[in-house]
């Protein structure tokens, strides 16, 4: 076999991309997570200060951390366009929620601030905000599990033959989706987005824990909180993976075939990790905690993925289907690789530099 | 490289007919075109029905409200960080007052175009799928390329230029703003690059039903983007001046801190004697790639429906009014001027101006947008040209002090009144390119309604609705709140020596996880009011 085929060459950079892409979805989920689960802490908040004092511990940050999805988009579009422009087009209701949550999140960052008499409005905006992203991203995680249907052709027939208009003459060799408004909406889709909630406001516990002050109010209320959801949290992903199992064959016939005992260690250390989360919080070592609980999240993403392949849209899209001919995604790997690298150095400097810890009074004062 | 673009597409020409898609290539002999779309009525653009005409307005929708935000972030970030560097090299304590006063105004701007930017990024693959399934090889790359080098750059160095000062050195903050300034001049490039090649697709060829790349450098410096980057840029740049202008004139007017705003008018009316014109330069050359590469779109900008008088001479005239009819096949009403589009377009008494008589009925584009706002975008050229050269005349006669100025209202009214008009420049300018390259959403290529997304016209709607609602609480709101910044003004900003004097009552034993910390998030001009 001839090493150097373009067929090989495509085939190892696509899957190259598809580790980027996991990547990026990744460090999206783990440090815009926190945020976006403080947020929904926030919905809780008993008054305006807090609120305040909470986006303020976050203010130097979360664009960096909500451009890991920009990224992750970047990448989609880059690397496997066929999977951007069909994907996309099938979640556009949730992705359509979930960007207007951001939109409402990034404006009250800015307005929240300047705010006298509408500082409440731009404080709801903020915590709603955070909700409706975490959630909505969830059902787009667990639709695109699932799949779409795809056809080829002209993708606007049907809305332009409602409208009398047949076009005969255009084909192409290329799959659309081709399903409705709402194939994305089913049982197991609305319980991935509670899912994500569950998760995301477990982050954000054991984040506020890590940001403010211990004895200050918010580091109390949300210890206890993250004691309540770190339960919940660990029967969400049980239904999860019970769920899947049934549903999926693409899944089970993996968990369950030759290399089953590898995917039961994995389970096991994912175990060792949420424990070790949980003892650190309750020893209030509450950043070890929060980064033990980001290896939980890191341990069952890369499983998850290791699940898929090697499809990037379960039963839908493989690697190969979807990727870029040779030569866009070898000019893509040439320039756009090192960026991972100094992106990740960046981000990862200016959560130091904002590091440091917090106490309500002071933080909105500072907001 | 003219020469170039027109084999390549009679090349991707017969490569679509290889694979059995019907397409038309505007530069391909006229044989070719044919056009094989049954309508139950007469001829109509498909692009004008109601699915397609709301999927356009969906993107037309964000698109225009997206841009409202980030020419100020681009041409803004690098009039700071001049700011910053004569600041720090004269230690003139009034540049670091601007500086920290604009930059709120910078932040609040910024906030509103990330909030609106996200949806950019992925209103591609939701609303124009096909689209972006078949351009993916090279328009796919490009935004993977502004989104991963320009994006996630700006976003990390601009938290620590607005919250890192007093927290980092000067030096690292001076390089925060610049690689700010860098990035997201970067992203307008690659933008500018993937929209440009929509207008001349250049360097690729069709297989498999992807526009595959065939020479990288011919895609990106395609003729379009060697002159509509520029255009794009510098129209930032003047933006920018303009709101510093206008916030000067604001301010001189209502006598607030007049020294401090005539102290800033100065040099920005100085840059903008030398900005206009070339922005007016620029714009002539753009115009003649249009004219060259996009005969139907400079058509459709000039109302030139024939291109020879009933007399059978070439048609010379330029309008300066035109009504088109609702056939779209000449005017009702126009105010002409004879010999003037030839010597526009062709720099000749009596050449030659294709009409939109030339074209196919279904490859001609709405003529009531491109002409229109590419008329109001020349005016407003020309305008901000003339409000440069009044600003420098009154400077030459030792008129520019706030003395004098407060003696000139009308001046200072005017200076706020133009610090609105690039905005509108920028939006005409993007409806005349992008309504004038219809009914293709890649020119010659793909037809936008192959390339929007399969969706029913209630989605649309639903879409367009959440939109206007959302897209519009953030306009309201950055106003709103762009009024709080200015009314608060420059007073309350601290001195710039309080930036490194750290509060260190509180930060006794605070550890966060790990590391030795100290909370000097809340340094002492921090907790006071510059936020």
């Amino acid at each position: 076999m001839d090493l150097l085929s373009i067929g090989r060459i495509t085939g190892t950079l696509s899957t190259w991309w598809w580790l980027l892409l996991s990547l990026a979805f990744f460090l999206y989920i783990a440090t815009d997570g926190t945020d976006l689960g403080a947020g929904i802490f926030a919905l809780f908040s008993r008054d305006e200060e807090e609120r305040g004092a909470i986006m303020a511990s976050m203010a130097g940050m979360w664009d960096g951390n909500e451009s890991w999805l920009v990224v992750a988009g970047g990448v989609l579009f880059g690397a496997f366009p066929l999977v951007y422009g069909s994907a996309f087009n099938y979640l556009m209701i949730p992705l359509a929620f979930a960007l207007w949550g951001i939109i409402s999140r990034a404006v009250a960052f800015e307005f929240h601030v300047h705010a006298k008499k509408s500082k409440s409005f731009w404080g709801w905006a903020f915590a709603v905000g955070s909700l409706f992203p975490t959630f909505f991203a969830g059902v787009a995680l667990g639709a695109v599990l699932q799949g779409f249907p795809m056809k080829s052709g002209l993708a606007m027939q049907s809305a332009l033959a409602a409208h009398g208009i047949n076009v005969h003459d255009y084909t192409t060799p290329i799959m659309h989706f081709s399903g409705g408004v709402f194939a994305f909406l089913t049982p197991f889709s609305i319980w991935t987005g509670v899912g994500a909630v569950i998760a995301a406001s477990l982050a954000g516990g054991l984040y506020l824990c890590a940001r403010f002050i211990p004895g200050d109010p918010i580091h109390e209320r949300a210890r206890s909180w993250t004691n309540v959801v770190s339960l919940l949290a660990l029967a969400a992903i049980v239904i999860t993976l019970i769920w899947s199992y049934a549903i999926f064959p693409w899944a089970s016939d993996k968990w369950t075939g030759s290399d089953w005992w590898v995917w039961l260690i994995w389970f096991v250390i994912v175990l060792f990790f949420a424990f070790k989360s949980s003892t650190n919080h309750a020893a209030r070592r509450d950043f070890s905690a929060m980064m033990w609980g980001i290896g939980v999240v890191a341990l069952l993403w890369t499983a998850m993925w290791a699940t898929i392949f090697p499809y990037i849209v379960p039963n839908t899209w493989t690697i190969a289907q979807a990727a870029n001919p040779a030569d866009s995604i070898a000019v893509f790997t040439l320039f756009m690789t090192g960026f991972f690298p100094i992106m990740i150095m960046y981000n990862w400097y200016q959560i130091w530099v904002f590091r440091g810890r917090f106490s309500k009074k002071m933080a909105y004062g500072a907001h | 490289m003219f020469l170039h673009a027109r084999f390549t597409t009679n090349h991707i020409f017969t490569e679509y007919c290889n694979v059995g898609i019907y397409f038309a290539g505007l530069w391909c002999s006229k044989n070719f075109l044919i056009h094989k779309i049954y309508i139950g009525v007469e001829v109509m653009v498909i692009e004008n029905s109601l699915p397609i005409l709301l999927s356009r307005l969906d993107f037309a929708w964000i698109t225009s409200m997206h841009i409202l935000w980030t020419p100020m972030t681009i041409g803004m970030s690098w009039l700071l960080f001049i700011m910053e560097v004569v600041w720090l090299r004269t230690g003139d304590e009034r540049w670091y007052k601007i500086n920290r006063f604009v930059e709120k105004i910078f932040l609040i701007n910024f906030g509103a175009g990330v909030a609106t930017g996200v949806t950019m990024e992925m209103a591609f693959g939701i609303l124009y799928g096909p689209f972006s399934q078949a351009v993916g090889p090279f328009f796919g790359n490009i935004l993977g390329f502004e989104t991963i080098t320009a994006f996630m750059y700006e976003a990390g160095f601009i938290g620590l230029m607005v919250f890192g000062w007093g927290k980092i050195g000067k030096g690292m903050h001076l390089f925060a703003t610049f690689n700010v300034a860098l990035a997201s001049s970067l992203s307008a490039m690659w933008i500018l690059v993937a929209n440009s090649w929509m207008q001349t697709p250049d360097g690729i060829f069709l297989k498999d039903g992807l526009f595959q790349v065939k020479n990288w450098w011919h895609a990106i410096f395609n003729n379009n983007f060697q002159w509509g980057f520029p255009h794009m840029w510098v129209a930032c740049v003047e933006l920018a001046l303009f709101a510093l202008v206008g916030l000067s004139g604001f301010f001189i007017l209502k006598n607030r801190n007049a020294d401090l705003f005539t102290k800033l008018l100065k040099p920005t009316l100085l840059a903008l004697i030398i900005v206009t014109p070339v922005q007016i330069y620029i714009g002539d050359s753009i115009g003649r790639v249009v004219a060259q590469t996009q005969p139907t779109s400079l058509a459709a900008m000039e109302g030139h429906y024939h291109t020879y008088l009933p007399d059978g001479k070439v048609n010379t005239g330029w309008h300066l009014i035109a009504i088109p009819n609702a056939k779209n096949d000449g005017n009702v009403f126009a105010i002409t001027i004879p010999y003037v589009l030839s010597i526009l377009e062709t720099h000749t008494l009596n050449g030659k101006v294709p009409g939109m008589d030339s074209f196919p009925a279904n490859d001609r584009p709405d003529v009531w947008v491109p002409f229109y706002s590419f008329r109001v975008m020349v005016a407003i050229g020309f305008f901000l040209f003339f409000i440069a050269i009044w600003g420098n005349w009154l400077r030459l006669r030792g008129k520019l002090n706030a003395s004098e100025l407060r003696k000139r209202p009308w001046f200072l009214r005017a200076l706020v009144f133009s610090a609105f008009l690039p905005y509108l420049a920028i939006w005409c300018g993007w409806w005349t390119r992008e309504v004038g390259r219809q009914p293709w959403v890649v020119n010659g290529l793909m037809r936008t309604y192959q390339g929007a997304s399969h969706m029913p016209v209630a989605a649309e709607i639903f879409w367009w609705i959440g939109y206007i609602i959302f897209e519009l609480t953030v306009w309201a709101g950055s106003w709103y709140f762009f009024t709080r910044v200015i009314k608060k003004g420059v007073d309350g900003i601290p001195d710039s020596s309080t930036l490194f004097e750290h509060d260190h009552t509180d930060d006794a034993d605070i550890k966060a996880g790990g590391g030795h910390v100290t909370p000097t998030f809340a340094s002492k001009p921090m907790l006071r009011s510059d936020r």
